[in-house]
């Protein structure tokens, strides 16, 4: 990042007559608002496409009057933030969204952190000067967690934005209201833009863009956070509480690898039950934005735990005995490294099978990189990159964070994006015209990384016997196609009244046969492409792009040749302009990978951490000892941007930890975030304090969380990589292990905000095949499971969930995400 | 120069009586003058005479003093702040309170809760409300802010009770929907002042 | 002498008579020194603008019936250093000393019960319990020893503000003993007989009020009499402002009502002797019978000491000192001086 900046020009701005230094390209609200100066603006969303709905953020840029939402800054540019006229611009508008405003502020769940309020009163809006009849609005339900109140909505257009243009599901946009008529007279004698603006207020409403009254997206509720007014609400949070007697406690979400930053808001449960409880989680959404586990799972606690002496005893001496530690990637730094130290010193085995695969994935790719880490991450994506390619990652289920960068990229970047799977994904398809899908076979991302070697790599970088085993794949071929040719004819016109000639060119549209060379491309064709037309868009898609990323995730982990995929991204991150960035599967698993030193094998007395095991630690309130959940336990993440973030304990918890644990079993410190520390400075963690990490982001949008893990690269010889391996390839009845999008474990699970169940999720064609339940065979193993429509895609292969422990679905995919089986009707 | 106007410190607007008090005998002689002066003046029998007087009016006068407080109450200052009550809407009899949460916010000895859901009439409604009478210092404050005129001062001023639990509870303070009529409009901490309307602002309306 | 004249024409005394006399002085006076806390309770009220008791009966009316259990039934308590023996003794003294005085006063007519009463059926009961010739003297010398009963209960019970009191006690009684002695020593010259009969008789005889051959001699009497019953303003052994109870203070329960029933028997004692001495006693006049003068005549003197509770401030115990040894007493001698002189002069 900090490279970044010093790359970016800057340039120097006036704003009302003080010097700013901007960055060059830059629109003028942002530029103002990285210099801590105050416009107004409600439609604008950072990160997001201005929407010009709101007609507020009005500034005279040299003389003109620009909207500074859209326009750029330019060198030397003269800013002047009220003029008498803009002020009358922004009064008009403040009254005319105050007209038939419900006066409903003291019930409004916004309970005075609104917008509308604020900019009323900034506007110093004391008067009315407007008035149209009303329209009735009814209030509706989405979905299980979207509340619109469309009579407090003021159509600024945020939540259909930050919908289309980050969490890219499009799911709502603005909708005919029918209300009244303006008032001709107005056009004349109100301000312009003041009128504009409520000319097209007074016909929308927001509804989804489905055409029912329900909208089917992934519920982020990334709509319900950057809501200005009371409009959209969480239909559990509806007259809950009021925001002030909320303690927002930040926080990391505890689910997906993104480690993205949360409040968790905690208040008494009730009169009578003074206990806390989390009311909701919100965010930094003009930063950061959640996916729908990080804002809506934050119930997992476990609660009313004491402390038991007798399970501790009890624990401590399983502990004495145990051969293995089963656990997970929800655990935190500390907690890894006490593991660790546990291993180190008793010589007790680390199995976690959700990180395992990752782990090694990471260490092939250390070795034939030379890098301690991949290159990018999904901020930096976002920020600058105009190409992403996704490889191996369902991007709507495993990475919300991958989801939302590739998303952005198309939308806000005018970039182009790659996405090569297995499953045929609608929505990802859907996120911009230049995104192309391919739909692979299960076990050939070796080709696409040869394929994306053809495309982008320079050619003389990559060894002979590399460049020929690509080279074997193209074929030419000749082909007679007909194309439309305009011919210009030139002809004698007599001139009747002259007599004059003279001579006149004509357009003539041909017809011709032409004969031409296509080269085809058995990569692509391989992997489901049409050669001939994929030439001619993938010109159109990399022309003028200039930066190029690429996500990976979780399929090639546990791909047969792993160890030649992360030689193949080594070898395309040096031979290409692509920085890569890898998905780490689920919550903190790259901290423990970093951390750790996994074990493939379990064996003997085997104690599970909200796993599977003879002895059981479990958060989940299940285990023979409990433990702290993550939103009871302070710590720090390994985050996919690379990033050591610290969270913090939003609710009290009374019982042991497992710091008390390794305290009596090993000498350690006493509490848990002295671990902190202690973190391995060889893997790229720094000696800091707990106490001491940063948890904030700043105005112009960086991020100032905690620390980067430091890297460390050196010069290795190109990796030699192997050629496709067809054998990997998988044919007939395919279970692929992923789980729906707000789903990541069992504390997901728990969450009472989050409905998607445990099962087999199919395209609605194999659905109609399946039935309603099946039994999934996997060779001598088998599990019984509920069908469920996944609307979003297509093809044979199906979803089987992995979020319940007890079900230990890892186990039955053993070494790989994709598996034959064989489907039994129940 | 008479510096007389400035001897007076009796300043401000009281109307202080001088008493004109007679000087304590010095000499036995004094003493003995006085003795036969107060007994010769009769004037221990006008305190007899006041007090006969008192009586006699007492009793045939109606100049009894006497209210016999639990059965019988002086009514209160409009103003005085004791036990709040809870008002409804006189017309619909629906609870005046919104749940808006304010009185929670502004009370200064934390002594208010209250948890408001989601109605069936997708209305705010306080599920649950209560205030802590122990703790509660009768400021006044959350009358003041109550924008909805609902929570107010009542005349309840006898704070004793068997529980702390008696009367804390929304449905103890609110008025009883068959004594809606005799329900008082406050004037209290809060209340509209007389002359808010001629304060309000006209808006154009539309419908 | 001339009594002996006055018992030959009235029935026989018998001890019968005397014994049911006794009984009935007890009750009634007894009764009557409960009624009168209540209607001093009530008086104080009236005199405040106040109710005063309304609550226990049709306007508080059985108030002293509630009092009288309530005293009945506390708690008899005996301070952890005090002399038991004499701290129980001495509101008995008080009460004692009270009733006994009441033995030479007349209290009603004489009657004689009727034949058809069963067993005391015709017996003559007198007006005086013990109609000595010298009824003054046994009355004024048995208030004199109630001084005793104070002075031992506060004494006893070994608390300062009770010795205060005992003080106090000591030197009030015996102050005003003289002021009364002096001053009915005129009466008596001119009536020449120490018995209340013979008073009663001189006035009927003469139709005139003592009062108004010896209106010194009846104010300083009813002045020492004040202080005598230890009423306001002269209620200094138990001046509650300055000695919380004085020599009461330890006391409680039916001891403490004893005290109260000896005060309040005194006080009716004082009025009678007044009535008797100074206002003509039981004689009619105009249309008014004997028995109902007798009874407005003891009713107003006990009004007067509760009006003048309503009206008067306290004096400080060396203002009543004073006031006894400097004003009251040389006044009795001078007035007895004049009364002697006059007596001898109008007898010669």
């Amino acid at each position: 990042m900090s490279e970044l900046q010093s790359i970016e020009k800057m340039i120097s701005i006036k704003i009302d007559g003080v010097e700013y230094q901007a960055k060059e390209g830059e629109y003028i609200l942002n530029a103002a608002r990285a210099n801590n100066i105050f416009i107004p603006a409600i439609c604008y969303l950072t990160r997001c496409s201005p929407t010009l709905a709101c007609r507020i953020c009005l500034v005279e840029a040299d003389g003109k009057q620009v909207y500074s939402c859209n326009s750029k800054v330019k060198e030397g540019m003269e800013i002047t933030i009220d003029t008498p006229n803009i002020l009358q611009e922004r009064r008009a508008i403040m009254e005319v969204y105050d007209v038939n405003h419900p006066l409903q502020c003291g019930v409004c769940d916004k309970s005075g952190a609104c917008e509308l309020q604020n900019y009323t009163l900034e506007l110093k809006v004391d008067s009315q000067s407007y008035a149209i009849p009303d329209t009735t609005r009814e209030v509706k339900n989405w979905s299980s967690v979207l509340h619109y109140d469309p009579g407090l909505c003021i159509v600024c257009e945020r939540c259909a934005t930050v919908c289309k243009d980050i969490v890219g599901d499009a799911a709502i946009d603005t909708a005919k209201r029918g209300g009244a008529e303006l008032d001709k007279n107005y056009k004349e004698t109100m301000p312009k833009d003041a009128y504009a603006m409520w000319n097209k207020l007074q016909k929308s409403v927001i509804a989804p863009t489905n055409g029912t009254e329900f909208t089917n997206c992934s519920d982020c509720g990334e709509c319900i956070a950057v809501c200005p007014v009371g409009a959209l609400t969480s239909r559990d949070f509806v007259y809950k509480s009021n925001a002030w007697e909320l303690k927002r406690i930040p926080a990391v979400s505890a689910h997906s690898s993104d480690g993205f930053q949360i409040y968790y808001e905690v208040k008494h449960t009730s009169i009578a039950d003074r206990e806390e409880k989390i009311y909701r989680v919100t965010n930094e959404w003009n930063y950061v934005s959640l996916d729908g586990a990080a804002r809506f799972a934050y119930d997992f606690e476990n609660r009313g735990v004491s402390k038991n002496k007798t399970a501790f005893d009890a624990t401590i001496e399983a502990f004495q005995k145990a051969k293995t530690i089963r656990f997970n990637s929800v655990i935190t730094n500390e907690e890894a490294l006490m593991l660790q130290t546990l291993k180190e010193k008793k010589g007790i085995k680390l199995y976690n099978l959700e990180v395992r695969a990752f782990q090694k994935f990471l260490r092939y790719y250390q070795n034939a990189s030379g890098r301690s880490l991949y290159t990018t991450d999904n901020d930096e994506i976002m920020k600058q990159s105009d190409f992403v390619i996704a490889v191996g990652v369902s991007l709507r289920n495993d990475a919300p964070g991958m989801k939302y960068a590739f998303n952005n990229v198309q939308k806000l970047n005018k970039g182009a994006g790659l996405y090569f799977h297995t499953i045929e994904d609608t929505l990802v398809s859907g996120f911009g015209k230049s995104v192309e899908s391919f739909v692979h076979k299960v076990g050939l991302e070796e080709a696409v990384f040869y394929l994306i070697l053809d495309l982008f790599a320079d050619k003389t970088k990559l060894p002979q016997a590399l460049k020929s085993y690509i080279d074997s794949f193209k074929t030419s071929q000749t082909k007679i196609i007909q194309e439309k040719v305009d011919k210009t004819i030139k002809e004698m016109v007599k001139d009747e009244k002259t007599g004059e000639e003279k001579e006149v060119t004509k357009k003539v549209k041909e017809t011709i046969e032409k004969q031409i060379t296509v080269e085809r491309n058995g990569l692509l064709e391989l992997l489901g492409g049409d050669s001939e037309k994929f030439a001619e868009s993938f010109k159109k898609m990399v022309n003028k792009k200039e930066h190029f990323s690429m996500m990976v995730g979780e399929d090639l982990y546990y791909h047969p040749k792993a160890e030649n995929i992360a030689k193949l991204i080594a070898l395309i991150e040096a031979t290409t302009s692509i920085d890569v960035v890898m998905n780490p599967p689920k919550a903190n698993a790259l901290g423990v990978a970093l951390i750790c030193d996994l074990d493939d094998e379990a064996s003997g007395y085997t104690i599970g951490y909200n796993e599977l095991g003879d002895f059981r630690l479990s958060a989940l309130g299940d285990g023979d000892l409990d433990m702290p959940a993550m939103n009871q336990q302070e710590g720090t993440f390994t985050t996919l941007s690379k990033r050591v973030v610290p969270t913090n304990a939003a609710l009290s918890y009374d019982g042991y930890e497992l710091g008390d644990i390794v305290k009596v079993l090993i000498d350690a410190p006493s509490q848990t975030i002295e671990w902190t520390a202690m973190l391995p400075e060889e893997k790229g963690y720094r000696a800091v304090e707990f106490d001491s990490l940063p948890n904030e982001y700043f105005n112009d949008g960086s991020e100032n969380r905690g620390y980067l893990l430091d890297e460390t690269s050196m010069e290795v010889a190109l990796p030699e990589v192997s050629q496709i391996d067809m054998s990997s390839v998988l044919e007939g009845e395919i279970v692929y292990r992923c789980n729906p999008a707000r789903q990541f474990s069992d504390f997901t699970d728990k969450s009472h905000e989050i409905f998607e169940p445990f099962g087999l999720y199919a395209s609605e064609a194999k659905v109609a095949t399946l039935g309603e339940k099946v039994e999934v065979v996997f060779g001598e193993k088998s599990i019984v499971l509920d069908v469920i429509v996944d609307h979003k895609m297509k093809g044979e292969i199906m979803k089987l969930s992995d979020f319940k422990y007890a079900q230990n679905v890892y186990e039955l995919f053993a070494e790989s995400r994709y598996k034959n089986v064989t489907i039994k009707k129940v | 120069m008479s510096l007389e106007q400035f001897k007076n410190r009796q300043t401000g607007t009281q109307n202080y009586i001088l008493l004109d008090l007679e000087h304590a005998p010095k000499t036995s002689m004094e003493q003995f003058k006085r003795v036969i002066k107060r007994g010769v003046s009769l004037e221990l029998f006008v305190g007899l005479g006041v007090t006969f007087k008192a009586m006699v009016k007492a009793l045939f006068a109606k100049e009894m003093h006497t209210t016999k407080y639990p059965f019988e109450k002086l009514p209160i200052s409009p103003r005085y702040r004791a036990i709040h009550d809870m008002l409804r809407l006189l017309e619909s009899g629906n609870y005046r309170c919104i749940g808006c949460g304010l009185c929670e916010k502004i009370c200064i000895s934390n002594c208010i809760s209250m948890d408001t859901r989601y109605d069936e009439n997708q209305r705010k409604e306080v599920s649950e409300y209560t205030i802590n009478f122990g703790r509660c210092i009768f400021c006044g404050y959350c009358a003041e802010v109550c924008p909805e005129l609902a929570i107010v001062h009542g005349g309840r001023y006898e704070t004793a009770s068997e529980q702390r639990a008696s009367y804390s509870l929304f449905e103890d303070m609110l008025t009883p929907i068959d004594k809606l009529s005799l329900q008082q409009e406050y004037d209290g901490f809060g209340a509209i002042s007389p002359n808010a309307d001629e304060n309000i602002k006209k808006t154009p309306l539309a419908y | 002498m001339e009594t002996t004249t006055m018992i030959g024409q009235l029935p026989e005394v018998t001890y019968a008579g005397v014994i049911i006399k006794a009984i009935i002085i007890l009750a009634v006076i007894s009764a009557v020194a409960g009624f009168g806390t209540y209607v001093e309770r009530k008086v104080l009220a009236f005199m405040q603008r106040r109710l005063g008791p309304m609550h226990v009966g049709p306007f508080g009316l059985l108030q002293i019936a509630a009092d009288g259990i309530k005293l009945f039934t506390k708690e008899d308590i005996v301070p952890q250093h005090a002399n038991r023996f004499i701290f129980m003794v001495a509101p008995v003294i008080t009460a004692a000393t009270a009733f006994i005085a009441l033995a030479g006063v007349p209290v009603f007519p004489d009657f004689v019960i009727p034949q058809e009463v069963p067993l005391l059926g015709g017996i003559f009961v007198p007006s005086i319990a013990s109609d000595v010739n010298v009824g003054i003297l046994i009355v004024i010398g048995m208030m004199a020893a109630g001084l005793y009963g104070p002075l031992l209960a506060g004494m006893a019970q070994a608390n300062k503000w009770g010795i205060i009191g005992a003080a106090r006690t000591a030197i009030q009684f015996l102050s005003y003993e003289v002021v009364t002695g002096l001053s009915i020593l005129a009466p008596i010259m001119i009536v020449g007989s120490l018995s209340f009969v013979e008073f009663n008789n001189y006035q009927g005889e003469h139709e005139v009020w003592l009062v108004f051959y010896q209106p010194v001699a009846f104010v300083l009497f009813l002045i020492a009499g004040f202080a005598e019953t230890n009423r306001t303003p002269f209620d200094l052994l138990e001046h509650e402002a300055e000695i919380i109870s004085g020599y009461a203070t330890e006391y409680s329960g039916m001891r403490w009502g004893m005290f109260f029933i000896g005060e309040y028997a005194n006080m009716i004692t004082i009025s009678v002797i007044a009535s008797m001495v100074f206002l003509g006693g039981y004689n009619d006049l105009w249309i008014f019978p004997a028995a109902l003068m007798i009874v407005l005549k003891i009713a107003f003197f006990f009004f007067l000491m509760l009006w003048v509770r309503a009206s008067w401030p306290h004096i400080r115990p060396d203002q009543l000192m004073w006031l006894c040894w400097k004003v009251l007493m040389p006044i009795g001698v001078i007035n007895m001086l004049i009364t002697g002189i006059a007596v001898m002069l109008v007898l010669e």
